[in-house]
């Protein structure tokens, strides 16, 4: 059979995955009470809103570097002891690895998703033969990043080229194709050993450790968004001394790193090897190795992509069956608990959902480094402590409406039990809580060895706390009512990306507002200050609880 | 066929004039039937008769859109978390946590159950060792087979030994040993304290072996209920198996035959 073929059976197939994307029929979502056409045309028109917030954030950073990379080519005094030409390339860097970030943040969000539900081995019985079958498998998966992919592929060059000419656009090319290969090759990768090691673990002590010490290390690609942004002023600074020591060692290396290998050629193509002011015949010698490696491994990846994306979109091997009698125990918990014990048990082998709770947590442990690595010669406690729980406490409260999706595992089966829906919200505002606390523990803990100022330090974890457990209520609340309103599962990113988003901003206001409360009071005292932050946040979670609980909630 | 047990003490369930609809689409329409004491109940139809339809609502999955169901005595679309506490569910199709082990996924159902952990490890122990569990449990649900993910949801449905057990289609996926044990279990669980079982099945055959009474369902509507002497009775047909007897009651033994000629024709 033709491509065309390929192309046909897929678009039947894509469908079904965005219906079940979206209402998650298989993992048991009720149908809602609209015509089944309308559901088909929801799915899909969800589908592409998403696609589309993704290459939207995507074209946003791409536009945002290309302008960095303008003002400097503009205004030299901006970072003057950065050369232009490395400069350009540490943006460049920064938007390539940010671009892999997000693309392979997409491919673990769906990847799962694609698995799931099941739509390749519905195929399969059908009479199509193994190439078509293989070819409908390749564009299914292509799908899953069609649009964030092309935004990464057109716009990075366009954009670069519009900022240092077209010929620095071109010379862009190399670099967006291989980042887009190496994310679609991670998600398959990730999305493959999450399936045998992580998903397909057996339960117990051990082991649910190795799966979190795996979730850390799987996180830590993504968390480098994160990591990037907050270490920017370092990693310019290192740039600048690199600059002035000129070539050496460390510069061969950096020119060596993906993805600045690839993120340095606009600069050659347009200053030449000297705007870098680091380049020496090692370090051509260097770059060009690298790029040949990098090049290499991407044929290489193409070649592993279109030979195994078939047989690595199938479920798991089933366990063999053992007659021999169990002797597991049970311990039946309180239910919130039970609710909180149960989604870490599942974000333990779902690495989406483990993202969601160890992101801000890595980000606070590494905040918390960051201030412990940082000299300052007159310490205020109190800025400090405000920093670190307001850091702690946005983190932990962006990500708090995507814990709902866990809930709609299993959905039918979790609604036929006694489980009220204020014990959901009780487990899910018992996580985000943990994670606040955890957190805020981490940052203040590592600052702790450096200013030894406990109780001003408990006093501003506690006063923000209340603000945290309403923001949490806030949010979780009103995607609850939302979601039974639409008669929608709210199971991963295509379904209602934008409604969660769209919560977290007042969850979001909740919680900064104490601190800004503070901020603006803290003239008359410390301990007033405090006061009044904790009484704002007390009124936020009066106003989190009656969301969550009071008349019209569920 | 057992024999019909006594019909005292509170209802296990009751619906009346239940109505079902997915958008304009009815599911059923204005059923009324009960669940009596010590009594199997078989709910037969064939698909999209509305079995299921029946089943989630009385579990609280779909809302009526007319009718009231009563789960001894009580309302349950008013006392929903009163009326689950009494219930055990199996659901027609296998959708569980599939991240948690079989395991945990108990443990957190006794959690929510409110179940001591002696009481729920023994049981436990129980089901696993006659429904042969074994190192599953500590295997993800999503890499077992459909029917250890059966019997999961059967221990789980068991597990706290509500009055009334719901098993939407309970023996798909089991093998014949599983089958005969799960036959077992409902007779003796029946037996004592007042409990009832609803179990949807289209196989006649399970179902005349294990139901005091059978309610036939066709189109969202209930065409007969009865014991299957009863319903014999009414089709005015001696000796005719509960297939027969549901034939004629939907009245589709013309279009069966009328099928069958076709196929044949189709076929030369």
């Amino acid at each position: 059979m033709s491509w065309r073929e390929a192309i046909r059976v897929s678009n039947v197939a894509f469908t079904e995955l965005s219906l079940q994307a979206v209402f998650a029929f298989r993992q048991g979502n009720v149908l809602p009470p609209d015509r089944s056409k309308n559901l088909v045309a929801r799915s899909r028109r969800r589908v592409v809103q998403s696609k589309f917030v993704i290459s939207a954030v995507l074209a946003l950073i791409t536009l945002g570097g290309a302008a960095f990379i303008r003002q400097k080519a503009l205004h030299p005094e901006i970072l003057s002891a950065v050369p232009n030409g490395l400069f350009q390339s540490a943006i460049l860097t920064g938007l390539l690895s940010l671009d892999i970030a997000l693309l392979w943040w997409t491919g673990v969000q769906m990847v799962p998703t694609l698995i799931s539900s099941g739509v390749l081995p519905a195929l399969e019985p059908l009479p199509l033969d193994a190439r078509t079958f293989h070819r409908v498998a390749t564009i299914l998966y292509l799908r899953l990043f069609d649009l964030p992919a092309l935004t990464v592929l057109v716009l990075t060059p366009v954009a670069v080229g519009l900022a240092l000419g077209p010929l620095a656009g071109l010379a862009m090319v190399p670099g967006a194709v291989v980042a887009v290969v190496f994310a679609l090759a991670l998600s398959l990768l990730t999305g493959r050993f999450f399936l045998r090691r992580v998903q397909g673990s057996r339960g117990g002590g051990g082991r649910t450790f190795v799966r979190w010490t795996y979730l850390v290390l799987w996180l830590v690609p993504a968390f480098a968004m994160f990591a990037f942004i907050t270490a920017a002023p370092a990693f310019f600074r290192a740039l600048s001394e690199m600059a002035v020591q000129g070539p050496s060692p460390t510069s061969a290396l950096l020119a060596a790193a993906f993805p600045f290998s690839f993120a340095v050629l606009p600069a050659i193509v347009t200053g030449g090897l000297q705007s870098t002011q680091v380049f020496s015949t090692g370090t051509e010698l260097a770059l060009v190795g690298a790029l040949a490696v990098y090049v290499a491994l991407a044929v290489w990846a193409v070649v592993w992509l279109a030979g195994s994306v078939r047989s690595l979109l199938f479920l798991p091997a089933q366990a063999a069956v053992d007659f021999s009698t169990s002797t597991a125990s049970l311990r039946p918990t309180g239910i919130a608990w039970a609710v909180l014990v149960k989604d870490i048990r599942i974000a333990s082998r779902t690495p989406g959902y483990a993202f969601l709770i160890l992101l801000p947590i890595l980000d606070a442990a590494a905040l918390g480094l960051l201030t412990y690595a940082t000299p300052t010669s007159n310490p205020v406690a109190a800025s400090l402590a405000l920093g670190a729980v307001t850091t702690a406490a946005l983190l932990a409260t962006f990500f708090g409406p995507a814990f709902f999706a866990i809930e709609v595992v299993a959905y039918s089966y979790g609604r036929s039990l006694p489980l009220s829906n204020r014990s959901i919200l009780l487990g899910k505002v018992a996580l985000i809580s943990l994670m606040y606390l955890v957190g805020a523990a981490l940052i203040l803990g590592l600052a702790l060895l450096r200013f030894f100022e406990p109780v001003t330090f408990a006093g501003f974890v506690l006063a923000e706390l209340p603000a945290v457990v309403g923001a949490a209520f806030l949010e979780l609340g009103l995607l609850f009512r939302w979601a039974r309103r639409r008669g929608l599962a709210i199971t991963n990113l295509y379904t209602g990306a934008w409604f969660a988003l769209a919560v977290s901003i007042p969850g979001l206001v909740m919680v900064g507002l104490p601190p800004l409360l503070f901020d603006l009071t803290q003239s008359m005292g410390v301990a007033l200050g405090l006061a009044i932050m904790g009484a704002a946040a007390g009124v936020g979670l009066g106003v989190g609880a009656a969301t969550a609980f009071g008349r019209g909630a569920s | 066929m057992a024999s019909l047990p006594p019909t005292n003490g509170s209802v296990p369930l009751s619906i009346e004039k239940l109505s079902v609809a997915y958008g304009e689409r009815p599911a059923v329409h204005e059923l009324s039937l009960a669940v009596r004491p010590g009594e199997i109940y078989g709910l037969l139809g064939s698909n999209g008769a509305g079995k299921t339809s029946t089943i989630k609502a009385i579990v609280g999955l779909v809302r009526p859109v007319g009718g009231e169901i009563r789960v001894f005595g009580l309302d349950a679309l008013r006392d929903g978390p009163a009326v689950k506490a009494r219930i055990g569910y199996v659901p027609e199709t296998s959708m569980l946590y599939e991240a948690l082990t079989p395991r945990e996924f108990l443990e957190f159902v006794a959690s929510v159950r409110k179940m001591d952990a002696e009481t729920a490890t023994r049981r436990l122990a129980s089901y696993s060792e006659a429904f042969r569990l074994g190192p599953e449990v500590e295997e993800p649900i999503a890499t077992l087979s459909n029917g250890t993910r059966q019997k999961v949801l059967i221990i789980a449905a068991l597990l706290h030994a509500p009055p009334l057990l719901v098993l939407d289609e309970p023996l798909n996926s089991l093998d014949p040993r599983s089958v005969r044990i799960m036959k077992d279990v409902l007779q003796r669980y029946v037996a004592t304290g007042g409990r009832g079982v609803l179990f949807s099945t289209h196989t006649m055959e399970v179902a005349e072996q294990l139901c005091h009474r059978v309610g036939i369902l066709d189109r969202g509507l209930l065409r007969g209920e009865g014991t299957i002497a009863a319903l014999r009775a009414r089709v005015a047909a001696g000796d005719a198996s509960l297939e027969e007897i549901f034939l004629k009651l939907t009245e589709e033994d013309v279009g069966v035959q009328a099928a069958v000629d076709t196929l044949g024709n189709a076929s030369v």
